[in-house]
């Protein structure tokens, strides 16, 4: 496989990267723009996923429809999400496609906020919050979130709430858009059998003239007790519960340590959780998973099992962490394996090399290239794992329960 | 790309599909059985048999097992569909062949551990419980029960009494039966070589005999009623099933282009007359599904109490109108999509080696992805037209789940039907 890596920034501060792969029958590109719900002022609580929306109903030269009509002429795998920190626009195509899908993708990127659309879209939105209201797994962790981050703007909700989102008026969004969508905080990203000079030029061309403003990101430092909370769902069958404790931030080199160790404590199958929990049928899940933020982290812990379990549950799922470095080498050898296997797997293909890349542009102004990454990951110790848990000692949880109420 | 066949005198069927591009491989062995092989009163043996697979094999325990795909990097799944089991893998380069390795002694000589039976039946009556929590979910398994003959009405969530009946004998009786090589694949693709895993497959299989039983016959009776079931969920859930086009038959492709124009989650009629014009909902769509009996179109849509009825009489309004009224450049955006999709699966190793199993399951042959291409070119509008006199849309079964009944006129359903 020939891979060349490609990058360049315009004038106006827009990042534009690309890791070329001619053998590839697919060309894939994204937007990423740094903001989310953490970057939004309380009375905008849910703008940054309601305009990720309104990016796809219209724009100066295009009514919603058009897009619409244009994306399915492409044969193109289009989609948006937003995070609490990032706001992502991609899409796959066959690469005689990809120039036509990188001019209809820049033009979403300058909506033009048409105001039947906004109102027909806010219900679009509130049908979303009611769906995700019927999701138990969902729910207790937005609820569990907003409380371990308290006023933090770390524990904003993405959707928003029934409230916040009925009262966006369609100037806070363009406010807000004219505040966080500036071209420096924006990384545009191809992948696969993409000829680099023509999307170059065309990014000039399409996006050269967007102009720039200084974006800022607040950063609270956030130190809270642990706490315990119960949240009740009527008629519930199973009982939740996730736990939080602190972590390593986006940037933080013991990010690799840390990953290494929730794969041998808590990967969905092979873990110790798994073999404490789900292989003796105590409960239907249990994981571990780091949640690296930018600036920011924390470990979370989740368990799902019959209510009159939870508490048993939760006391095996505490027990196991409250030792996080007895493992073996054999251990440690298996969860590298693992892990290592996943990068080239998720690589191989140019949408994982799309989100690998811009994810790491966004957060870390680098890129690392596969082999360079499976270097790293390869040179973990034992050592490394018990110096980053002196920093995250995973002893401290706040621990948070969905039960039926 | 290239593809390569070989039938082993045992009956096994070996599909290789060599790509250079990628760096992994991925298998998956297709074996007769799944939940239509459950006896009527042992719902859920199947799944247990498919989940009891990873618990210990030929020398190694369950641990042992597991750490012997985990020191390889092999991801893999073991899971039970309604007429086959289907084991799965994915690895980096050569390591693959310990996956087929490993996967083999699952098929042939699980241990079937006596102790680990009780936690596996705790896990599936976890997720049989936690159906409730999932309302779209629910909504779908209770239509489907409803909509199908037995034993085609089956879900991977088996039945409480059949689970609680369920001990380590009758999970190996069931195995004995069905884990035979006839009629039975295994499919790999990626960095590989055809010959390669020719000789690792037959090295493993080889000294391996048996026929499954014959499966049962689906004897279609399609219904027309309307099921509500009372739930205190936010959104009301709205489902609808009709009968479609088996997999492989003449008018297969017409099926799929006509359920991608209407219910395609981003283009189609649905989308566009219920969420964009009328921000009814968020999630929308009708989706093809076949297999070699029978095709079924089945339609979603997932909306608040007082938002549903004009939900439903949208989407039955679309059903209503779709004879007489596709235009060329509906056609023609279904087919771009349908071809790209078949391009981006191109891709990835798991995706092809699954694609390959499937056909061969179905039609016993794998399609050239030039003659997908050129069948997709052939469907025209008035193909469409003869698919949907054949297959109407209307009448339809439906199902509703939440906490209102709705208003279904006497042209949809036959029969309401309260519970």
């Amino acid at each position: 496989m020939t891979q060349e890596f490609k990058t360049e920034t315009l004038k106006n501060g827009l990042k534009i990267i690309a890791e070329v792969n001619p053998a590839n029958v697919t060309s894939t590109i994204g937007f990423f723009v740094k903001t989310g719900a953490r970057d939004e002022q309380s009375e905008e609580s849910g703008v940054s996923h309601f305009l990720e929306h309104m990016m796809f109903k219209g724009t100066a030269t295009r009514s919603a429809l058009d897009i619409n009509m244009q994306l399915g002429t492409l044969g193109a795998h289009a989609n948006a999400f937003t995070s609490e920190e990032n706001t992502v626009y991609y899409s796959a195509v066959i690469p005689e496609k990809f120039s036509e899908m990188q001019e209809l993708l820049s033009d979403m990127l300058r909506p033009s906020f048409d105001p039947k659309e906004f109102d027909t879209e806010k219900k679009v939105i509130l049908e979303e919050i009611a769906l995700y209201q019927d999701r138990p797994h969902f729910y207790l962790i937005e609820q569990a979130s907003r409380d371990y981050f308290g006023s933090n703007p770390l524990g904003n909700s993405v959707l928003g709430t029934v409230d916040s989102v009925s009262a966006i008026s369609r100037e806070q969004m363009i406010d807000y858009f004219n505040r966080r969508y500036a071209p420096s905080n924006i990384t545009l990203v191809a992948t696969g059998n993409v000829c680099w000079d023509a999307f170059l030029e065309k990014a000039k061309e399409l996006c050269g003239d967007w102009v720039d403003r200084s974006v800022d990101r607040e950063f609270i430092s956030h130190t809270n007790p642990a706490v315990s909370r119960t949240f009740l769902k009527p008629q519930l069958a199973q009982g939740h519960a996730y736990l939080l404790s602190s972590g390593p931030s986006a940037q933080d080199e013991d990010r690799y340590p840390m990953a290494i160790l929730a794969t041998i404590l808590g990967e969905v199958a092979g873990s110790s959780l798994y073999w404490d929990l789900v292989h003796t049928g105590l409960a239907e899940s249990a994981s571990v998973d780091v949640d690296e933020r930018d600036g920011s982290g924390c470990m979370g812990m989740y368990v799902c099992c019959p209510q009159d379990r939870l508490d048993q549950v939760i006391g095996v799922a505490r027990k196991v962490v409250s030792t996080p470095t007895a493992f073996s080498d054999d251990d440690l050898d298996r969860a590298k394996a693992k892990v290592m296997s996943r990068v080239v797997m998720d690589g191989e293909l140019p949408m994982g090399r799309l989100m690998s890349l811009g994810m790491e542009w966004t957060y870390r102004k680098t890129s690392t290239p596969l082999q360079a990454k499976l270097d790293r990951i390869k040179m973990i110790s034992k050592k490394d794992i018990e110096r980053a848990v002196e920093r995250f000692p995973l002893q401290e949880w706040s621990e948070y329960r969905l039960v039926s109420g | 790309m290239a593809f390569f066949n070989k039938v082993l005198p045992n009956g096994l069927t070996v599909l290789v599909e060599e790509m250079d591009h990628v760096a992994s491989v991925s298998y998956e062995f297709s074996v007769p059985g799944g939940f239509i092989a459950d006896a009527d009163d042992r719902l859920g043996q199947a799944v247990l048999l498919a989940d009891v697979l990873c618990k210990g094999a030929g020398q190694y325990d369950s641990r042992q097992l597991s750490n012997e795909f985990d020191q390889y990097g092999i991801r893999h799944g073991e899971g039970c569909g309604l007429d086959r089991f289907t084991l799965a893998g994915s690895a980096v380069g050569a390591n693959y062949k310990k996956g087929l390795a490993l996967t083999s002694s699952m098929i042939r000589a699980p241990q079937i551990p006596h102790d680990d039976i009780g936690a596996l039946k705790s896990i599936l009556l976890q997720d049989l419980a936690s159906l409730r929590d999932n309302p779209a979910r629910r909504a779908m398994v209770e239509l489907s029960r409803r909509f199908h003959p037995a034993p085609f009405n089956r879900t991977s969530l088996g039945s409480q009494e059949g689970i609680d009946k369920t001990d380590r004998e009758q999970l190996t009786s069931l195995h004995s039966r069905y884990f035979r090589p006839q009629g039975s694949i295994v499919s790999v693709a990626g960095n590989v070589k055809a010959q390669e895993v020719f000789d690792i497959v037959e090295e493993l299989f080889e000294d391996w005999a048996g026929e499954a039983p014959a499966p049962v016959d689906y004897g279609l009776e399609p219904r027309e009623e309307y099921y509500h079931i009372d739930d205190d969920s936010a959104q009301l859930q709205i489902v609808m099933a009709n009968r479609s086009v088996p997999f492989g038959a003449p008018l297969y492709y017409e099926g799929k282009l006509v359920a991608s124009l209407l219910g395609s989650s981003m283009f189609g009629r649905l989308f566009m007359e219920v969420r964009e014009k009328r921000g009814l909902c968020y999630s929308v769509y009708a989706r093809h599904g076949s297999r070699k009996e029978y095709g079924t179109i089945t339609a979603y849509v997932g909306t608040t109490a007082d938002r549903a009825q004009e939900s439903l009489d949208v989407m039955l309004g679309e059903f209503r109108r779709l004879r007489g009224s596709i235009e060329d450049f509906e056609l023609e955006r279904a087919r771009t999509n349908l071809k790209a999709s078949l391009i981006m699966g191109e891709e990835a190793p798991a995706s092809r080696a699954s694609s390959n199993a499937s056909d061969w399951w179905l039609l016993s042959r794998v399609r050239p992805l030039t003659e997908i291409h050129d069948a997709i070119d052939r469907v025209s509008i008035e193909s469409i037209e003869s698919f949907l006199e054949q297959y109407p849309f209307m009448p339809c079964s439906i199902l509703t789940l939440g906490s209102k009944r709705l208003e279904v006129d006497g042209d949809v359903v036959a029969t309401e039907v309260t519970e």
